[in-house]
């Protein structure tokens, strides 16, 4: 039904295109670049936007870092603890909202929805003061507990999907003598899983990046994710001396290619849930 | 467009005083005895987490923020007096209130801008649309410190953004170094991730119903006239989206100052939230901290109710026409 476009419309269309993706895309180029370079090219800040040296000893001496794979390892807990939690509960309180009947159900919601205009750095203190009497400083657990408690958005995000399930499934469900919790893990959530897998991913880009959470309750170098690793390269470095680019590059690199990976794999997921997203301000 | 007006419908028909709607389609299970219980015990642990950890400590942040507390000694009450020395004995944070509002305007206005521009011509059916579209979207998935890291090589003087201005015969200023072009290097730095709100406004674009484009041609509207007329209305709610969530967030920009620039120089990349994170984990100073992060959800709060207030003078929603 689409109208055809003329030859000059689209030559018109693939140049701005063009140019705008090219210079969206040089920042990420000049990053390859830096991380291909010798310490004698950053030590002159001579870098290029497409790589003149290839210097792959580079990555490899970055991944067979102890330290940096040290730094892999505490993001990759994070975020799997995060994700078990979120997932997990998140899917059971909106399944609290999305079948079950009470008076208060309308008020709790519109709270629920209220809680995510308050600006984090509003809870963020007491949170901190909590945390350190319970002990849990320098530690992962300020992290990824809170995510056992379930997430605003997430809750609305598969409460919405599961009110689109026929309530015929559930009364099925019932009536050959099953319970709420059998219903909901047998068969509401593998229904909503595609909602789930947006969940996750969600989940993941934001823990995986995450850098204002660690760099308050994360202290000992060897407890910190890699987002902070990566920010603790330039932060060491002393006043005068030239950090060592390629190598921040590559951990830069390591940082980036899992999320281009999540969000390559698991695009159709995102995508869905992102128009979806337009529900919150209607 | 479609897609999202049936799912606003539902969250209207649910979400609000109006839920009655909702619990009447579900009377047939709803009915049963043991309802309410089982609600409240699927929605325990938020529940729980909401009073450990929302309410809890905002009464405790609103309770700190009339106190003097170095978290050391005890905390000892001061009445309004932290509110006081912000807006009269701490010229860094009104520099920073006011810093942090341009940035998140400016970021806004012109990352809304360039994202209508780009889902435009992202929207033409033309061969490789979807290798440009993963282009558009790649840098918004890379982490923010990897990002700030690159963009401090890309704004220094002799990096990539004065290499390539100075193609076009332009000298560049020293960005990140000169508290003159700073706040430009940082609003320039957040236009890079253009590419998130793009994806929205294509997915927009592309739900608005042929039909009505079409009719728009036949009635002999020429191109620029039907996005003008018929996509930009259309678009509106979608925009409105983004200019509230990229208000929200740029207010709360903190990761790229902190590791690019640490707010300086001469504090004139100072925003609100470094500010605050500086007097509450470096200095421990909890109660002028927590006033702080009350004056910044007061900012949030009157920017959005400024922006939904002018929402029906530019926000154009179909169900509306319908209603009347």
């Amino acid at each position: 039904m689409r109208r055809q476009l003329g030859l000059p419309e689209r030559i018109r269309a693939w140049i701005i295109l063009g140019a705008l993706s090219a210079v969206l895309i040089l920042p990420f180029l000049f990053m390859v670049s830096i991380s291909l370079s010798t310490d004698k090219t950053v030590a002159e800040n001579a870098f290029t936007v497409l790589p003149r040296e290839f210097r792959w000893e580079n990555y490899l001496l970055v991944i067979g870092d102890p330290t940096i794979l040290g730094y892999v390892w505490n993001s990759v807990l994070l975020c799997a603890g995060a994700i078990l939690g979120q997932v997990l509960v998140s899917a059971f309180v909106a399944f609290g909202f999305a079948r079950f009947r009470a008076r208060e159900k309308g008020l709790v919601f519109m709270i629920l929805l209220g809680t995510m205009m308050i600006p984090g750095e509003v809870t963020m203190i007491p949170q901190f003061l909590l945390f350190r009497s319970l002990g849990w400083l320098d530690s992962i657990l300020p992290l990824v507990v809170p995510n056992f408690f379930g997430g605003a958005f997430n809750i609305f995000l598969l409460r919405q999907v599961m009110m689109t399930i026929p309530l015929s499934y559930d009364e099925a469900a019932l009536m050959e003598g099953a319970g709420h919790l059998w219903l909901w893990r047998r068969v509401i959530l593998p229904l909503v899983q595609p909602t789930l897998v947006a969940v996750a991913i969600f989940t993941f880009s934001w823990n995986w990046g995450w850098f204002s959470g660690p760099l308050i309750y994360i202290t000992s170098l060897e407890r910190y994710p890699l987002a902070l690793g990566t920010y603790f390269m330039t932060a060491t470095s002393n006043v005068g001396a030239i950090p060592p680019w390629n190598s921040i590059m590559v951990t830069s690199m390591l940082l980036t290619l899992p999320m281009i990976l999540v969000y390559g794999l698991g695009q159709r997921y995102v995508y869905a849930v992102n128009i979806g997203s337009n529900d919150l301000l209607k | 467009m479609t897609a999202a007006g049936v799912g606003g419908g539902r969250m209207m028909a649910s979400g609000g005083p109006a839920s009655g709607s909702s619990a009447r389609g579900l009377r047939v299970h709803g009915a049963r005895k043991g309802d309410r219980a089982r609600f409240w015990l699927f929605v325990s642990p938020w529940v729980i987490g909401f009073l450990g950890l929302t309410i809890g400590p905002l009464l405790f942040s609103l309770f700190m923020s009339f106190a003097a507390w170095d978290i050391f000694a005890p905390p000892e009450g001061v009445g309004v007096r932290n509110y006081v020395e912000l807006f009269t004995k701490d010229p860094i944070f009104l520099r920073a209130m006011g810093t942090t509002v341009s940035y998140a305007v400016w970021s806004v206005l012109l990352g809304i801008l360039a994202s209508v521009i780009v889902a435009y011509f992202l929207d033409k059916p033309i061969r490789g649309r979807s290798a440009f579209r993963i282009l558009v979207f790649l840098p918004s998935v890379i982490p923010l410190v990897a990002a700030a890291q690159l963009f401090k090589r890309v704004l220094s003087p002799g990096g990539l953004l004065n290499q390539v201005l100075g193609l076009a015969g332009i000298e560049g200023p020293a960005w990140l170094l000169d508290s003159r072009s700073v706040l430009w290097a940082f609003i320039i730095m957040s236009l890079w991730n253009v590419g998130g709100s793009t994806i929205l406004v294509l997915a927009g674009i592309q739900g608005i119903p042929r039909t009505l484009v079409e009719s728009a041609i036949i009635d002999g509207a020429s191109g620029p006239s039907v996005f003008r007329h018929v996509t930009l209305p259309l678009l509106s709610p979608v925009i409105f989206y983004n200019v509230v969530m990229g208000l929200i967030g740029g207010l709360q920009t903190f990761g790229q100052v902190y590791i690019m620039t640490g707010g300086g120089p001469d504090n004139a990349s100072m925003m609100i939230v470094p500010h605050l994170y500086n007097n509450a984990f470096r200095d421990y100073q909890m109660g002028y901290a927590s006033a702080m992060a009350w004056v910044l959800f007061a900012v949030i709060m009157c920017l959005s109710v400024l922006v939904f207030r002018s929402s029906s003078l530019w926000v154009f929603y179909e169900s509306e026409v319908r209603k009347t």
